[in-house]
């Protein structure tokens, strides 16, 4: 079993820093409001030491945290103790700071910075990232619906690792049918609230690296509405916070068990009870009552992106760690001499199905970093933008692409996670070379903050028709472009044009999808949802990795011939042609699927599904 | 107290299988390479670091670091690396590799050490490139100070630095008094091998190089880094060192088998001369 302390986590830096300055030209973001403190030789700095810091603190824990697991004692969780010290160490450097407003002692640094730091955070140690992750959104959400006096007690202590942080949502008859939620708030007469209820699948819901966990918890007021409208937001701390700060006596939030799973064993899923002896006590999330999903929602698109950066961060490791496998391992000869028993054995990337299965990977890899990282990019145009109308077009292209990001980024990681697993044969299976861990803990990523499904009914049924349309139109219209303008490329021209069809289907299909809506078939937009969601993903990502491509392409003249950088870009232009040739075709296949009036899933008999 | 530390930046020793040398041997092909700062040197910038601060878990800085590098522009990158790290102030002497050897490299040292006067110059026991293992000693004695080289641990007692060099069979204690060198070996960065007059003996810092913070790399940028020209530092900066041609050693011979200890033994006496 791999329990020795080894670092196995890797990161490709220099397509981080690719994607950043050469394809998303972060330089023209940096020196200025609001992010003057940052140029891009500071940029450079914090992606080299934080990866540094990752691969020596966080990714030496990672299979000994899996194998430590979670345990309570007297009622308090403990986390694999090894953890531990990662964790205090995490915080004293100040990476989880990165992303902070200076208001509380951050950084402020551009989203697509940050996103670039929290890939290598969690794909060193997802389950140890857990804590911070959940603490940060937590805080980040009393940040913008606090009172002033919420935001001075709880927010600096949060984002700097006193304190930790959970949103809870699940209930035992309440999982992706949030408003089915019983738990409930009665207002006490100083205002407070008192709380009662039963929260499941709680990731950090309790640690023993933390003074305090701060809960989100989503309740109804007594006497408020059924379903997602009725539902509140509270402040629950598991200790209570006095006058002066310092935390105090138990808020009667009973840790009653921790699940037992098949990833991110070091992460404590919790099982919490909530007034179960009448002496809960919460405060209302700035002092509002029944907004509680709007309140919840932002923190929950934050957690939709950073569950697709950490679909990324593992898949990039295992495709790292497979590569290095496959360079190194030595295995049959060349298909060239398969009749000769003499010829030499060759390393296995020799040959042409594992080269095909490093290139899938790293297409992949490479394409989703592009998509989240352009989806950050929005978030920082959206923020710097002088007019409201620039404004809108990017908040709206974030809005578009985040379940876009957490599902086909999700999806597509545990896919890559497979597959290197495949290249790496047996190898990959036993726990030594560190892929297995990674197929386990990316497993998660496709079901919780929201199924995929959800994510996919989220983007055809909310996210399609957002600001009439216009979203989906303007990011259809950007890929014309592209098209209409690289058509005829001699080198790229075949898979730009692959292209343009999957680009025409998704445009037509997004019709047809209207059009099931608006004639009440919404079974059929139920059926084909993810099979959309994958179109898009698809097409979105062939854009980037294209775009990516021509910048290469471009890039590579000025190169000299044995600079490593001739490489790096040649990988650029392969991994595109690779991925639009394999990829795209499926898109006009798929359309033509969701073409026929297949309703077989929906015609069959429960009975019929099997008569045992 | 104020310590300088000398600092060269080197070809990433992890991807050494980078560094290509071209048919006609004439030099070492840089373009391209990733650099790194020498390692014992970023040692020495951690011990330097340790003894001007007052080891505890908020630390207090009670003295001055300064790093000085020779090289191009983007030597810069290394030294505001070290910035971050901690060090108060950098130095950078403008000159291409090829004006430099061993010699030179001490002599504009000196011409360093002689304006900014630290107690103490405290570097690398070598680079790991070239592995000369030159640049400590030809500095010293161009000073005229004392001495200590490869040093496993430090000591701060009233202004004098009370060195442990292990050597084979045991350890060297040695005081250097101020001003004085000392070079520094890779043991240096364990958790108890420095200690300032004002760390309290039972503090045990991080195994290593400590890691540059956050709030840290921020605020580098913001600190003094002077650039300074070769020629206005040394007056002779002829090279004593003529690098004539390179070539990549050869490749390994495979090896034999032998049948039995008698041959083993007769092959490591008559051919190998080792027994």
């Amino acid at each position: 079993m791999a329990t020795a302390p080894q670092n196995l986590y890797k990161a490709d830096l220099r397509d981080v820093m690719f994607v950043l300055f050469e394809q998303f030209k972060l330089g023209e973001l940096l020196g200025k409001e609001p992010y003057e403190a940052w140029g891009s030789e500071e940029v450079r700095m914090v992606i080299n030491e934080c990866y540094r810091f990752c691969c020596e603190v966080l990714g030496p824990v990672n299979a000994l945290g899996d194998t430590q697991g979670c345990t309570i004692e007297n009622g308090q969780a403990k986390v694999p103790p090894c953890f531990k010290t990662a964790h205090a160490q995490l915080y004293e450097a100040g990476w989880k700071a990165v992303g902070v407003s200076p208001h509380f002692d951050g950084q402020g640094a551009p989203k697509a910075v940050y996103m670039a730091v929290e890939e290598f955070i969690t794909g060193a140690n997802t389950s140890l990232s857990m804590y911070p992750g959940l603490a940060h959104g937590a805080a980040e959400l009393i940040e913008t619906f606090g009172t002033e006096e919420q935001k001075a007690r709880y927010c600096h202590k949060i984002f700097h690792g006193t304190w930790g942080g959970t949103m809870c949502l699940t209930e035992p008859e309440a999982g992706s049918d949030v408003g089915a939620a019983r738990s409930k708030a009665f207002k006490n007469p100083d205002g407070t609230y008192r709380i009662e209820g039963t929260k499941l699948f709680i990731s950090s819901g309790d640690s023993d690296m933390v003074e305090n966990v701060i809960h989100l918890v989503l309740a109804r007021i007594d006497g408020a509405a059924a379903g997602t409208k009725g539902l509140s937001l509270f402040i629950v701390p598991k200790l209570r916070i006095k006058e002066d700060g310092s935390c105090g006596e138990p808020n009667d939030v009973v840790l009653a068990g921790l699940e037992h799973k098949m990833g991110i064993k070091g992460s404590t899923t919790a099982l919490l009870n909530f007034g179960e002896n009448g002496q809960c006590i919460g405060e209302l999330v700035g002092g509002v009552e029944h907004e509680g999903m709007k309140q919840m929602f932002m923190m929950m698109n934050g957690a939709r992106i950073f569950v697709g950066i950490q679909g990324l961060a593992n898949a990039s490791s295992a495709y790292l760690n497979a590569l290095t496998f496959c360079r190194d391992r030595k295995q049959g000869s060349s298909i060239d001499n398969f009749k000769d028993p003499n010829a030499p054995r060759v390393p296995i990337i020799q040959h042409p199905d594992v080269r095909r299965m490093l290139l899938d990977m790293k297409s992949r890899v490479e394409g989703i970093r592009a998509l989240a990282i352009k989806l950050s990019m929005h978030q920082d145009l959206a923020r710097v933008a002088s007019d409201e109308k620039a404004k809108d077009h990017h908040q709206g292209q974030v809005d578009l692409l985040t379940p876009i990001v957490k599902a086909y980024g999700t999806d597509e990681a545990y896919r890559v996670c497979v597959t290197a697993m495949q290249a790496m044969g047996g190898a990959g299976y036993i726990s030594d070379y560190g892929v297995e861990q990674y197929c386990r803990d990316s497993r998660i990523f496709t079901i919780y903050e929201g199924t995929n499904h959800i994510q996919a009914m989220d983007l055809v049924g909310r996210k399609l028709s957002q600001r009439k349309g216009a979203n989906f139109q303007e990011l259809v219209g950007d890929i014309a472009k592209f098209v209409a303008k690289h058509k005829e490329h001699p080198r790229l021209g075949a898979p730009v044009q692959l292209l343009a069809k999957a680009q025409e289907t998704i445009a037509a299909t997004a019709m047809l999808l209207f059009k099931w809506s608006q004639s009440g078939k919404l079974k059929y937009v139920d059926l084909h949802a993810n099979r959309f969601l994958e179109m898009m993903g698809a097409t979105t990502v062939a854009w980037l990795l294209l775009e990516a491509a021509l910048i290469a392409e471009e890039a590579l003249q000025n190169v000299q011939n044995d600079h490593p950088d001739r490489f790096f870009y040649e990988g650029k232009i392969q991994a595109a042609r690779f991925f639009a040739h394999n990829n795209l075709p499926l898109v006009p296949a798929l359309g033509a699927m969701m073409q026929t009036d297949d309703d077989s899933a929906m015609a069959i008999p429960e009975e019929a599904f099997s008569t045992i | 107290m104020k310590i300088l530390v000398p600092l060269k930046r080197v070809a990433d020793p992890d991807n050494a299988n980078k560094v290509k040398v071209p048919a006609d041997g004439s030099k070492v092909e840089t373009t391209g390479l990733e650099w790194k700062p020498n390692p014992f040197d970023e040692y020495a910038v951690e011990a330097a670091l340790r003894l001007t601060e007052n080891g505890a878990q908020n630390k207090v800085r009670a003295g001055e670091v300064v790093v000085v590098t020779l090289g191009p522009k983007e030597c810069e990158t290394t030294l505001r690396a070290m910035l971050a790290t901690g060090a108060d102030r950098a130095i950078r002497i403008e000159a291409d590799d090829d004006q430099l050897d061993g010699n030179v490299v001490a002599l504009a040292l000196k011409a360093i050490v002689d304006k900014e006067k630290p107690d103490f110059v405290l570097m690398g026991k070598q680079a790991v490139d070239g592995d000369t293992n030159q640049v400590g000693q030809f500095l010293a004695e161009y000073l005229g100070w004392p001495m200590a080289t490869a040093a496993a641990t430090i000591v701060e007692e009233a202004g004098a630095l009370h060195v442990g060099r292990e050597v084979d069979g045991g350890v060297i204690n040695l005081k250097v008094k101020a001003p004085g060198l000392v070079t520094v070996d890779l043991r240096i960065t364990a958790p108890t091998s420095v200690y300032s007059s004002q760390t309290k003996r039972d503090f045990k810092y991080n195994d290593g190089v400590r890691f540059a913070p956050l709030p840290a790399i921020m605020k580098a940028k913001k600190k003094p880094l002077d650039v300074l020209k070769l020629g206005d530092l040394v007056a002779d900066t002829s090279l004593r060192v003529i690098y004539k041609k390179f070539e990549p050693p050869q490749g390994r011979k495979a090896g034999v088998k032998v049948k039995d200890v008698a041959e083993l033994v007769d092959k490591l006496k008559n051919e190998a001369k080792v027994i």
